[in-house]
């Protein structure tokens, strides 16, 4: 996990970005030239695929802003992957639009595919589930800031889950409106009718039937 | 005070009096035939951006399809204009798709199959013996005695064992009846024909491109391609009568068809039974459909779909059947503004090589339009049978387990003929 990198990684020194971590000791690796910043990702990583298993890099995480997320990819011959704390994350939303009762939306890693948000699901939440569509929702890059740059809103994934065995689920009202009834006598509601009776006051007539009162003779 | 609202109070007494008699006058007067008109009648604009406007192109539009000379530029003007339509595909992975299918299309699934009719007793009752060994001499064929070089590749199973021996079976029972069915007799035998069909259900407003706020209907687009087909010169009977009040209902979805999820085209608007428009056989008899790959009860199974694996059957079978009762149906001359009045009967088996499901279908109404749908009582109706096990295994050259009903079901399909035959 996260506090596994950070043991690797040499201490990072006050006012220098840390140098990368030595390159491994795997064969047809380019070796990267000049402190990487954290935003930027591994790519050279991902990219010099040559030897036994490439490693996806995910460092666009908001929360591992510090480290790079680093995704075994599995091919034929590795041993099966494991995973018991994970590292990626996924939030349940409220849907747009109406979606039909058995479907779920998400919004998870962009690193995620739908087999990993199936087994996320099933294994570590016991949820029965049938199918997993996903898609990327890109974001907008028009908005512009005070020194006019363009200012990008984060592309995010979109996952929509259709649960198994004939269950349904309705995303719940978070934020329900409370009807208080204050209870009479008390200090709250010899108030309300007070405001009340100073707003019926402050209305015209209704006979007037709309007219303004300084129209008149 | 206010002052006094405008109007006739103000008139001056002899124009009113003068006005009055002028009205007198008029009604004393009754001649016999209204004078001809002096101008032309006062309709709605053609071309402005209004309601009414689009209502008379409607009308203009319908006038010229119902005036087409021919079947042809009937059908030509019915799908000439070409928009974005949903592709709706009888073999579909979608979960619960046969609800969503019922919905397009109007259909009312019952269990089971329908009431049968007495059959009338044809010129020699079929031996079920000769027909058994026709179906084990197909299986064993394919499973067995024929030496197929190549391996299947990935996903084409299907066609390489189940697909040419259900090919032989129908072909060689279709041979066999045609003694007792003097219509099939004079059918005709497709493979792989191609079945398409168009129409438009319900409305929903677009949500982008220049068209942003209209009110359109929902277009969708069968293209289906059977492994085999029967068709037939003369029309089935009918199963029940065409008002018949069907113990069901037609589920309703009140969610966009993109939510199953079904995408969209744009393409030509194509209906098709499997053959043209002057083509004799122009009546559907029966389908037979493979399960692909994709779809197969092991992979199903694998994936903890266990319970769709009967939804798959069922969405083949609606989907395909009201593409080529209405196909065929669009082929006499019927469209959503001119209903059908008699019912259009089809019958399918869909298989997987070795579980067989029958499906038969009755065409009650093609009029799913908003506008046509308002006062129609009327339902399509679907009946369909769960999937059963043709055989249990085939085991060196013997079949093991070979189950007869089956069979008979299939051979009762093959023999249905109208009582004047």
């Amino acid at each position: 996990g996260a506090e596994c990198s950070r043991a690797l990684r040499p201490p990072e020194r006050q006012g220098a970005r840390a140098p990368p971590p030595p390159a491994a000791s795997r064969p047809g690796r380019l070796s990267c030239s000049g402190p990487r910043s954290p935003q930027r990702p591994g790519l050279t990583l991902g990219a010099a695929a040559g030897g036994r298993g490439t490693l996806r890099a995910g460092a666009r995480d908001g929360a591992m802003a510090s480290g790079k997320v680093l995704y075994p990819l599995y091919q034929l011959g590795n041993p099966q992957l494991r995973i018991f704390r994970t590292n990626f994350f996924m939030t349940l939303v409220r849907p747009g639009v109406p979606q039909p009762e058995d479907t779920v939306q998400f919004r998870i890693s962009m690193q995620m595919t739908r087999v990993d948000v199936k087994n996320y699901l099933e294994k570590i939440y016991n949820v029965p589930v049938s199918v997993v569509r996903t898609r990327i929702q890109y974001g907008a890059n028009n908005k512009r800031n005070h020194k006019n740059q363009k200012v990008k809103k984060p592309d995010y994934k979109v996952a929509y889950v259709q649960l198994g065995q004939g269950q349904t689920f309705q995303f719940p009202n978070l934020f329900p409106e409370k009807e208080e009834a204050p209870e009479p006598g008390s200090v709250e509601d010899i108030q309300k009718q007070f405001m009340e009776n100073e707003r019926q006051k402050q209305t015209a007539d209704p006979r007037r039937g709309g007219v303004t009162d300084w129209f008149g003779l | 005070e206010y002052p006094a609202p405008p109007g006739k109070m103000a008139a001056p007494r002899g124009w009113r009096l003068a006005w009055q008699g002028h009205c007198r006058l008029l009604h004393t007067e009754r001649s016999a035939a209204p004078p001809p008109p002096l101008y032309p009648p006062v309709v709605a604009s053609h071309t402005a951006k209004s309601k009414s406007a689009k209502r008379r192109r409607l009308e203009y539009f319908y006038q010229q399809v119902h005036e087409a000379p021919s079947i042809a530029e009937k059908l030509r003007l019915y799908g000439r204009l070409q928009r974005l339509k949903y592709v709706v595909y009888p073999q579909t992975f979608s979960l619960n798709a046969d609800r969503w299918y019922q919905s397009f299309t109007k259909t009312v699934f019952v269990p089971g199959l329908p009431p049968a009719g007495a059959q009338p007793a044809g010129p020699g009752a079929p031996d079920l013996s000769e027909l058994r060994s026709l179906a084990c001499d197909a299986l064993l064929q394919e499973h067995f005695y024929q030496r197929k070089r190549e391996r299947p590749f990935l996903y084409r199973e299907q066609q390489h064992v189940p697909g040419p021996f259900l090919t032989q079976l129908v072909s060689s029972l279709s041979a066999a009846l045609g003694s007792s069915n003097p219509l099939l007799a004079t059918s005709c035998l497709d493979l792989k024909p191609q079945v398409n069909f168009y129409w438009e259900r319900g409305e929903t407003v677009v949500c982008r491109g220049y068209r942003t706020g209209r009110i359109d209907p929902v277009r969708f687009q069968i293209d289906d391609e059977p492994l085999i087909q029967i068709r037939v010169p003369k029309q089935l009977p009918e199963f029940v009568p065409l008002d018949y009040s069907v113990p069901g209902e037609v589920p309703v979805i009140n969610h966009k068809p993109d939510k199953l999820p079904l995408f969209k085209r744009q393409y030509d608007n194509k209906i098709f039974i499997g053959s043209k428009v002057a083509d004799p056989c122009s009546y559907g008899h029966t389908q037979f459909h493979l399960i692909p790959d994709k779809l197969k009860r092991e992979r199903l199974l694998k994936a903890n779909l266990a319970d769709q694996i009967e939804v798959t059957y069922r969405a083949n079978g609606i989907a395909s059947l009201f593409a080529w009762t209405a196909a065929q149906a669009m082929y006499q001359g019927f469209w959503c503004e001119a209903d059908v009045t008699r019912p259009f009967v089809s019958q399918a088996v869909i298989s997987d090589g070795k579980y067989f499901a029958f499906f038969c279908y009755q065409l009650n109404t093609l009029a799913l339009t908003v506008k046509a749908d308002q006062n129609n009582p009327r339902k399509n109706i679907c009946w369909g049978t769960e999937s059963k096990p043709l055989y249990e295994a085939v085991e060196g050259n013997n079949v093991k387990g070979f189950n007869d009903e089956i069979l008979l079901q299939l051979v009762q399909f093959l023999l249905n003929r109208p009582e004047q035959l």
